[in-house]
């Protein structure tokens, strides 16, 4: 029988992720929530770019999700795997929603009820991948023992965030610069201060590619 | 939390206390108190003391008191007047272009906000999540048909037979055969007579079985919530002993051992009675003592939801709060506001400040949150 | 005359698609009785996947991760095949066509009505009057019966597939370069490569699971470049992207050849030992200075000399296309320039150096070795080449004069229809009402068609215009095997039978040959007889499976042919050492002037439209969209444009527009997106009807490989003012897009 967890992380690398959804797709057959998906995969700004940003729960030390929760509902376990609310205790009362630093909690309002990534438990737990990080065909979501990444990945894990003034440490880690000790988070830059056009790539990107570099209409034959 | 908890001791004492003077007076002082019954009563005290201990300890934390807190300002007023008064300098926020160029928001607003200015008080409201939370359980029905069932003969059938038993047990609820016609009945009620009827009637069949009734349904519900238990993938995974399976246990215990005592009157000639009581007090005793502690202190929990029903009801007329990236409405404003109190009273803090101002994470939508974990991951590796 | 006798939404109500979203026995159905490890029935990367078989129905999957290819890597459309052979518009019996649409029939019925059709109207017109067309989403063994059936039972030159739209251009190139059609690599060769070019393949889309092999090399320190006229997801963290403009590849392939000319980028020693004729090409790409390039192509000359420097330099190097530069009047041309630009390099034969088309249906590349094209006989032979037509027709026992000669390519078949020329047609897994470009004249074609049968297991746009619909099995209700993309061929295990009347495809089409009275040449018991004929078939062939078994395919996970015994372990790489499949040994070089496409841009018309795929829609789609989720994902075609066209035109996002060229319009949604050229306009094919992207293409055909211009040609586009209605009427938003 093979343990849970059984040695092996979770690793994000959203900029691998070709937003194909195969994930999405995946996670609703998920035992936990069968037919529903959790993992969250959106377009950052279809108008400018095809960038796309697949979050799964980030399962945090001490999370904010729980600790706003005015029902008690929102259980972690003894691996550190914060789980959807418990049934009979959720009240639907979307602070989780609101307050999770990373958007992860899903508000079912149909069900009156809060539905979140659990790392698929029901896998995991018996020593099984998660359905998302298992298909995911760009390597965006990776499962597996932390060695392969040291030593495949250029890019390295951190499970640390600076969202402001507060650290949050998580379980799932995510791949960043390997100078990097905490991922640098910033929202000011990415505001549409001024009322200024908004495009987060131009912000984000030097020299990213370009459709219209040399197209102009004028030159076409 | 502290230990011990000041508030949660007095509560806790105040209700035992409660509950004493319940017992004496419901059963005009002690006259009605049947003695053997006493096992019971000591357990109800107990149970008492912990369930006020533990509630106050719960509806202390900075979330939970923040819902009871709106929840009784807001049933006492008018949800406009909620509305129209910001409950922070940050509603001032001047709302971005894409907010004022007219999202989904804006005309829900003008209609439920505007032109229908006043909401009837919260009694409405409350009322109306009472019945649909908690007697019709709703939200369950909502969850699954099966649940639904399950759950409904499972509240129904346990708080039928807590109906019955308390005031019996308290010596509320007190039969008594007529001096000179044993075959006929009074029924006293807080020590009034206010019922007789006669041993044969259907009446008393219905009166001396319902609590053989209420264990069936328990029965019915236990058998669907085993069965759910030991079958669906998602449950199994991650039910735990101490929280799904104990209370079911207990349940079981207390209903099998009810029935125990009810074959051996009706169908072994009593024998075995002794026992059987003893067992089924035990049981209930410790079932009682699991409710603040376990799974079950839920029906007690619940109560926050009435709370949330008006919360939500006030917050959909009231300002809105626009994601300060992208524009669009995605909570309430007072929702917001109260978040960021929680938070700061939890020893989060969220604000971000530099040279451009200052912005609360709490004022980006939970969409942009996840945009911006890859924008910020991206720019840390040039892509 | 087979006109439609019910309104399309009638079809709909009664045969779909229906979009099902749960699976058989609801989300809640159980532990599975087995686990069948088989494989992806969409595209040619054929990831393998386990099965989930409850009470013979597919009730759902568990990834398969030992499988080497995909490690259980899956798309979105792996994730959700298992949803179809339990699905509310399974055809469950024969139809025979009547005035309220169809009846459901016996096979005995269905079959002698197919078989005296056939007899008839052969017997009228002639044996060529009845045509075939085959698809490459079959098994190999299905592939091969197809072509010994249209040439012996039907004893018609006239069978080609749908390959003919998909690589045919790509096959052709091959064997003019390198004397065999096939990827030279395998898969596992991309992580070792120090360059990749992708051009022409929106790879992450169209074959998600090889993102991970491109990330691979990039973690190993690898460049990519990627070239498009969009910014495809694999694009957008490209090192060097270059934005095509539509139909403009081999001038730009011939201009970063320039380049590593000049500046000494070559290979000279490999050029002369192991090429002939690069001083046809030499000559020919002096002329492409990266100036004249950028004129002809728009894409920054630096850009180009960045492209030359960056792959003329590499230590190793990959370069991997599809239909971007393949679907064009000079497909063939386009590929043979890129191919020039590996053979320039001598980066091929060795670990981490070669290259690739990637084949984009299920059995692409098996679909087109085992003799069901027009020009084919099995493993791979020439159907004009005497001695190859001797071999076969011995192998088969009949005189070689009775074995037909070339026919048709499916246009052409298509285009004879329409001519007056083919009466009758059977066709399976083919749906060219949505596929072939130009659908209007396809419908026209169909309603002329005296006789049409179809075998299909859902009734397709097209299946509505037969006369005969055959029930027929998915692939995980039949066994047999697969070759993929890279020449790997894989065994497709059977998971659960055909549901009710239906029944397995092979034979069906053995009792028709009975019934045409040949079934001395269809005596086969099962899928694996049908495979021991075929690799005997091949033995000797260009395309050699004779060492192959099921036993041995599953052993050791796919073999790679060439396998020519029993004892030989196939060959993963092609080319080692430099050893080409030419008589001479050698690698051709091939000089092509750069041409324009079939139609270019123009006053009238002065917009590049291009079509391709989205990653939740396999092909014309009969499957895909009656899967729930994938239909979720993506529901309806949009139209892609610049900002900066879209603000000539006074077009915002989610207007309504109508893309007009010669041969028809469409009207659609638009989505103004930065991630396309400003001059092009990008529709995505899988729609039927007025939803179908190849209404306005154009049929033009690339004379060496037949194969279409579905990549480029001019448009116009309008706002539909008049249309806020349609929008209102629940156009999509695929992803929360803000």
């Amino acid at each position: 029988m093979i343990g849970a967890f059984d040695g092996n992380e979770f690793f994000l690398d959203p900029s691998r992720c070709i937003g194909c959804q195969a994930c999405v797709q995946a996670c609703a057959e998920c035992g936990t929530h069968r037919g529903v998906p959790m993992i969250h995969l959106e377009y950052v700004h279809r108008a400018t770019g095809v960038q796309t940003a697949p979050v799964v729960c980030m399962h945090c030390e001490d999370p904010t999700c729980a600790r706003v929760c005015p029902a008690d509902a929102i259980k972690q376990d003894d691996h550190g795997i914060v789980h959807s609310a418990a049934k009979p205790r959720c009240v639907a009362c979307s602070n989780c929603v609101i307050a999770c630093p990373f958007g992860v909690p899903k508000m079912k309002v149909e069900l009156d009820l809060m539905m979140k990534c659990d790392m698929c438990y029901d896998r995991t737990s018996v020593g099984k991948k998660p359905m998302c990080a298992t298909v995911c065909p760009s390597g965006a979501l990776y499962y597996g023992p932390s060695e392969y990444i040291e030593k495949f990945r250029r890019e390295q894990p951190v499970n640390e965030f600076q969202f402001g003034r507060q650290t949050v440490r998580t379980k799932v880690n995510m791949m960043t610069s390997p100078e990097l000790k905490a991922l640098p988070f910033e929202v000011l830059d990415f505001l549409p201060w001024e009322g200024k056009d908004f495009d987060p790539f131009e912000l984000s990107r030097a020299g990213a590619p370009d459709a219209a570099a040399a197209a102009v209409f004028d030159k076409t034959p | 939390m502290r230990l011990p908890n000041r508030a949660a001791l007095i509560a806790g004492t105040a209700l035992t206390l409660a509950t004493v003077a319940g017992i004496a007076v419901g059963s005009s002082g002690m006259r009605h108190f049947d003695p053997a019954l006493t096992g019971y009563a000591i357990g109800a005290l107990m149970a008492a003391f912990a369930l006020g201990y533990r509630f106050t300890v719960w509806a202390q934390r900075p979330p939970s008191r923040m819902y009871f807190k709106r929840g009784f300002e807001l049933m006492f007023r008018r949800a406009a007047a909620v509305a129209a008064t910001p409950s922070s300098p940050s509603v001032a926020v001047a709302p971005s272009p894409r907010a004022e160029s007219g999202d989904e928001a804006s005309p829900k607003r003008t209609a439920t906000g505007a032109s229908q200015p006043l909401f009837p008080h919260g009694a409405g409201t409350l009322g109306y999540a009472l019945a649909r939370n908690f007697v019709a359980q709703e939200f369950i029905r909502r969850r699954g048909g099966y649940r639904w069932i399950m759950h409904l003969c499972l509240s129904g059938g346990c708080t039928l037979a807590f109906a019955i038993t308390f005031p019996l047990v308290f010596g509320w609820i007190h039969f008594s055969s007529f001096p000179d016609n044993a075959e006929m009945y009074h029924v006293a009620v807080f020590g009034m007579n206010v019922d007789s009827f006669s041993v044969h009637s259907f009446k008393a069949f219905i009166m001396f079985n319902l609590l053989n009734i209420s264990a069936i349904l328990v029965l019915i519900g236990l058998v669907m919530a085993g069965w759910r238990r030991f079958t669906d993938p998602g449950e199994r995974a991650t039910q735990s002993f101490y929280e799904d399976i104990v209370p079911l246990l207990l349940i079981l215990a207390v209903t099998a051992t009810g029935l125990a005592l009810t074959v051996s009157y009706k169908f072994l000639a009593g024998r075995g009675h002794g026992l059987w009581a003893i067992v089924h007090m035990v049981s209930v005793v410790a079932l009682l003592l699991y409710i603040p502690f376990g799974k079950l202190f839920h029906m007690f929990q619940r109560t926050c939801s009435l709370c949330v029903s008006r919360y939500k009801k006030v917050g959909e007329a009231g300002a809105r709060a626009h994601c300060r990236r992208c524009g669009e409405d995605f909570a309430s404003q007072m929702h917001v506001d109260d978040l960021k109190t929680v938070l700061d009273e939890l020893g989060f803090d969220y604000r971000f400040e530099g040279a451009k101002g200052e912005v609360h994470y709490q004022d980006i939508c939970p969409a942009c949150r996840r945009g911006l974990l890859a924008l910020n991951q991206g720019r840390t590796i040039g892509r | 005359m087979a006109t439609l006798t019910l309104p399309e939404e009638k079809y709909i109500e009664l045969y779909g698609p229906t979009p099902a979203h749960t699976p058989a026995g609801g989300w809640n159905n159980g532990e599975p009785d087995k686990l069948v490890k088989t494989h992806c029935c969409f595209c040619g990367v054929q990831c393998g996947i386990q099965l989930k078989v409850k009470d013979n129905k597919v009730i759902g999957f568990e990834p398969w991760e030992e499988f080497p290819v995909n490690q259980g890597k899956l798309c979105p459309k792996g994730v959700k095949r298992y949803m179809q052979n339990d699905h509310p518009d399974r055809l469950l019996s024969p139809l025979i066509r009547n005035e309220s649409g169809f009846r459901e029939a016996g096979w005995y019925e269905a079959l002698h009505k197919t078989a005296n059709a056939i007899k008839d109207i052969q017997a009228k017109y002639g044996k060529d009057a009845f045509a075939f067309l085959g698809g490459a989403s079959m098994t190999n063994e299905k592939a091969y019966l197809n072509g010994k059936f249209a040439r012996i039972a039907l004893g018609t030159a006239n069978i080609d597939y749908n390959g003919r739209l998909c690589m045919v251009s790509a096959g052709a190139a091959n064997r003019m370069a390198f004397g065999v059609d096939r990827a030279a690599n395998p898969w596992s060769d991309i992580p070792l490569a120090k360059v990749i070019i992708l051009t022409g393949t929106n790879l992450a889309e169209c074959f998600p699971i090889l993102t991970d092999y491109v990330w691979r090399a990039r973690d190993a320190g690898a460049k990519i470049i990627v070239i498009d006229p969009r910014i495809t997801p694999i694009g957008r963290t490209a090192d060097l992207f270059l934005p095509v403009r539509p139909g403009r590849d081999s001038a730009l392939a011939n201009g970063i050849l320039h380049v590593m000319i000049e500046r000494g980028w070559t290979d000279e020693k490999f050029i002369a030992e192991h090429t002939t004729d690069f001083d046809k090409v030499r000559q020919l790409v002096k002329r492409y200075t990266p100036e004249v390039t950028e004129k002809i192509t728009g894409i920054p000359a630096k850009s180009i000399i960045a492209a030359a420097e960056m792959w003329g330099t590499a230590e190793t190097s990959m370069l991997l296309h599809a239909r971007g530069i393949e679907h064009h009047t000079k497909g063939t041309e386009n590929v043979l320039t890129y191919i020039n630009l590996v053979l320039a390099t001598g980066r091929i034969g060795r670990p981490g150096c070669g290259y690739g088309t990637i084949t984009g249906q299920g059995n692409g590349q098996g679909g087109r070795e085992h003799g069901q094209r027009c020009n084919q006989l099995p493993g791979g032979r020439d159907i004009s080449k005497p001695e190859h037509r001797e071999f076969i027709a011995d192998f088969w026992g009949i005189p070689e004069p009775e074995l037909p000669k070339v026919g048709l390519t499916a246009c052409e078949i298509i285009d004879a229809i329409e001519r007056g020329e083919i009466k009758g047609l059977l066709s399976i897994s083919f749906n060219p009402l949505v596929s072939i470009p130009d659908s209007e004249r396809t419908r026209k074609a169909l309603e002329k068609l005296e006789f049409f049968a179809c075998i299909d297991f859902f009734l397709s746009e097209t299946a509505r215009y037969a006369d005969v619909v055959l029930a027929g099995s998915l692939q995980e209700e039949d066994e047999g095997t697969v070759t993929t993309g890279e020449g790997r061929c894989v065994r497709l295990r059977n998971s659960v039978s055909p549901p009710e009347n239906a029944r397995v495809d092979w034979k069906i089409i053995c009792e028709l040959a009975e019934l045409l009275g040949k079934e001395k040449f269809f005596k086969y018991k099962n899928a694996g007889e049908i495979f021991t004929e075929l690799t005997a078939a091949s033995k000797g062939g260009p395309i050699d499976y004779s060492g192959m078994t099921y036993e041995k395919i599953e052993q050791n996970m796919g073999i790679f042919w060439p396998c020519p015994a029993p004892d030989h372990p196939g060959t993963p790489r092609l080319f080692e050492g430099g050893k080409f499949h030419h008589p001479d040994g050698r690698a051709k070089f091939h000089a092509y002037e750069y041409r324009p496409p079939a139609e270019d841009v123009d006053a009238e018309f002065p917009l590049f439209f291009t079509s391709g795929r989205v990653v939740s829609q396999y092909l014309s789609g009969t499957q895909t969209r009656r899967i729930g989720g994938l239909v979720d994902q993506y529901p309806e075609p949009l139209c892609e444009m610049h900002p900066l066209l879209a603000e000539r035109l006074g077009i915002k996002d989610r207007d309504i527009v109508r893309v007009v060229t010669r041969r028809g319009e469409i009207t659609v949604p638009a989505q103004v997106v930065k991630s396309i050229r400003p001059d092009t306009v990008f529709i995505p094919y899988h729609w039927p009807g007025k939803k179908a992207a190849n209404l306005v293409t154009n049929r033009a055909l690339d004379p060496i490989s037949k194969i279409p211009e579905f990549k480029v040609c001019a448009c116009r586009v309008e706002k539909v003012s008049d249309a806020p209605k349609l929008a209102a009427a629940g156009q999509p938003i695929p992803l929360k897009s803000k």
